[in-house]
């Protein structure tokens, strides 16, 4: 009890001695603590960031909706020049038949996308219109915030109505309400009715900037280019009950798909199905790399920090070296110098950890204010801050202490 | 008869100097008891101080055997001998060796500290001490703020916090004048007089004729060791 009350006292005195020493040589010290606080500051926001891409990715795949797959025709990249019956096709015909012969659908829903350019007197707007049908709102989980969804009728006549996202709104109507206006799409007047329910952005990608229209519209009034057939669609998105019957409904399309399309055995699929789970793993993924790599560049400078610490520790030692000796002489152990100057790097670290911490915390608000971007710093990635700085501190200070310590007595007090 | 305070039996140091080894202390066997007042000196180079280092745990002999209050030092690893200079040996030095910008009480405390004594007693001791020095109005000053006789007065009470068996002095009045000088002596031979044993490290012969014994180095050996005769007293400032 009594050793752990004198190491005890020995530790404060140690700090005492550490920031008078750091006191001493103030500007030095605040130089030596920047490295280690720019280095804290970059992997505390190199995770805040990593950690807010990750938010970013899973908002995003909520918004595509969940159980849901998307089949999109892929053309043969296989070898020797393309011909026509290598490009991928895909319809709405398809899309019936999925319904149908697919168990655990609950509904398909059938897009064509192209961009088009919108105009309003005074105003213009290129935006990406999705042809769809009442069903897309469904599976993808879109909803007008005001006015109404296309409905069947929409699809059924043909009508020139769409509903735009809250980007193309504020573009073309930034101060009055767009429901109930008329826009020219493509130069062909349409009637806006309604208007789309915001759904942010992620990771730099705008989902408010489109616009839907029926697809029988947009097949008939606005497509620039010719399809191969009178029902192609872009893509599908179809949509399951639940997550075992995406799994199981991901294969059967695919069978689906090669028997209408009567691909030849070995040959690959004319098209692609991915489930939104496999795109929430992939991307998952991709953040996870991009985290790393971040945070890996962002080491680099807390490495570059500690060995600052290191330089000025082994500076320290060599001017210090006569009360080094000094203090030997009066009756300091080893472990007493060693202790000394661990604590005195470890004080370094930790007021630079602190204040890298600080504005770290500082710079991720303004992150998420200014650029509307996720940056979340919890309370793990704050007691790692402070566990990486007091590390950085053992481990460059370690060694710069056991050389003091290893000082002979006599030489060091000779020392000028 | 009581065991002296210090012997050696045999000891040398050798120095490997430019590949030619040098016996700084050739085989010197002698014995210091307890409550002596011991002068030792040499010109420079005589191993005065090399011996003196070793008397005092700061430097290890090459051969031979140190006996300090009975133990063999050689028995003894790094952190015993740290342990032996903070409790049974008080350092005075030329250069004073005040910590600077630390006040004079925490220069005084720097001792207590390792011998693992709290905070408040610490401060209460070294408060003690500077007060016997005379300096209980400079508990505060920097060494930057006292003159060299106050400064060295510092370093004894620096010395006899941990209430060593031995006070060694190398060249204490080496960076002070005549009257400072007189003053410093007069203090240890009023310590002396109290019981502690003084071994003091000097090449001023007058200084020297402070001291009760006198043992005079030479090529790493004594060629004199004997009592002073007409011993000179300084009354304590």
């Amino acid at each position: 009890m009594k050793d752990v009350l004198t190491s005890f006292a020995g530790w404060g005195v140690n700090v005492a001695i550490a920031l008078t020493a750091l006191r001493t040589n103030l500007m030095r010290s605040i130089l030596t603590t920047l490295g280690v606080m720019i280095g804290v500051f970059s992997v505390i926001l190199a995770v805040a960031v990593g950690n807010g891409a990750q938010v970013s990715v899973s908002q995003q795949i909520a918004t595509l909706g969940s159980n849901m797959a998307i089949v999109v025709p892929q053309p043969d990249s296989g070898s020797g020049p393309p011909r026509p019956s290598d490009r991928g096709r895909l319809t709405e015909r398809d899309g019936q038949a999925i319904l149908r012969e697919v168990s655990g659908v609950s509904a398909v829903a059938p897009q064509i996308r192209s961009s088009v350019q919108i105009v309003t007197p005074g105003r213009s707007a290129t935006t990406q219109a999705t042809g769809a049908t009442p069903e897309y709102g469904i599976v993808s989980n879109i909803t007008a915030s005001e006015g109404r969804f296309l409905t069947q009728s929409d699809i059924g006549s043909a009508a020139r109505v769409a509903v735009i996202g809250e980007t193309v709104a504020n573009k073309l109507f930034p101060e009055t309400s767009p429901v109930g206006e008329t826009i020219r799409i493509n130069r062909v007047p349409f009637t806006v009715i309604g208007l789309l329910e915001s759904k942010g952005s992620n990771l730099g990608n705008d989902n408010d900037d489109q616009i839907v229209v029926p697809i029988t519209t947009l097949r008939q009034r606005l497509l620039t280019t010719a399809t191969q057939g009178p029902d192609d669609v872009t893509l599908i998105f179809v949509g399951f009950e639940d997550e075992d019957s995406l799994l199981s409904g991901q294969k059967e399309i695919e069978r689906l798909l090669r028997d209408r399309y009567r691909v030849a055995k070995g040959k690959i699929n004319p098209f692609t199905v991915r489930t939104t789970t496999e795109i929430a793993e992939t991307t998952g993924e991709v953040t996870q790399i991009f985290q790393a790599v971040l945070v890996a560049i962002a080491s680099i400078s807390l490495l570059v920090g500690g060995i600052g610490i290191m330089n000025i520790m082994l500076v320290s030692v060599t001017e210090r070296t006569r009360e080094i000796g000094l203090r030997m002489a009066l009756g300091a152990k080893r472990s007493d110098i060693r202790n000394q100057f661990l604590v005195e790097a470890a004080v370094l670290c930790v007021i630079g950890g602190a204040i890298g911490l600080s504005l770290a915390i500082l710079a991720a608000s303004i992150f998420e204010r200014v650029a509307e971007f996720p940056a979340p710093i919890g309370l793990d990635t704050a007691i790692m801050a402070v566990a990486f700085s007091a590390v950085i501190g053992l481990v460059f200070g370690g060694y710069p202490a056991i050389r003091a310590s290893r000082l002979s007595p006599i030489e060091a007090l000779r020392s000028e | 008869m009581t065991t002296p305070l210090l012997e050696t039996h045999n000891l040398v140091k050798d120095y490997a100097i430019g590949g030619e080894i040098v016996h700084a202390v050739n085989n010197v066997s002698l014995s210091i008891s307890r409550g002596e007042f011991v002068a030792i000196m040499g010109a420079s180079g005589s191993g005065k101080s090399t011996f003196m280092n070793m008397i005092g745990c700061l430097d290890i002999p090459t051969s031979g055997t140190l006996l300090l209050d009975g133990i063999d030092t050689k028995t003894l690893d790094s952190d015993a001998l740290a342990e032996i200079r903070n409790r049974k040996i008080g350092f005075v030095f030329q250069q004073f060796n005040l910590l600077a910008r630390t006040s004079a009480l925490d220069n005084v405390a720097v001792p207590l500290i390792y011998a693992g004594i709290g905070y408040a007693e610490r401060r209460r001791r070294a408060q003690d001490r500077l007060e016997a020095m005379g300096l209980a109005n400079r508990l505060q000053n920097t060494p930057a703020k006292l003159s060299g006789g106050q400064q060295q007065r510092v370093a004894i009470a620096r010395a006899l916090v941990t209430d060593p068996l031995m006070l060694l002095a190398d060249e204490p009045t080496g960076a002070l004048d005549t009257q400072t000088s007189l003053d410093i002596m007069g203090i240890f031979q009023k310590l002396n007089d109290d019981g502690i044993t003084v071994v003091l490290v000097t090449h001023e012969p007058d200084i020297a004729e402070y001291a009760a014994r006198r043992i005079v180095f030479r090529d790493g050996q004594v060629i004199e060791d004997a009592a002073v005769k007409s011993r000179r007293r300084a009354s304590a400032a």
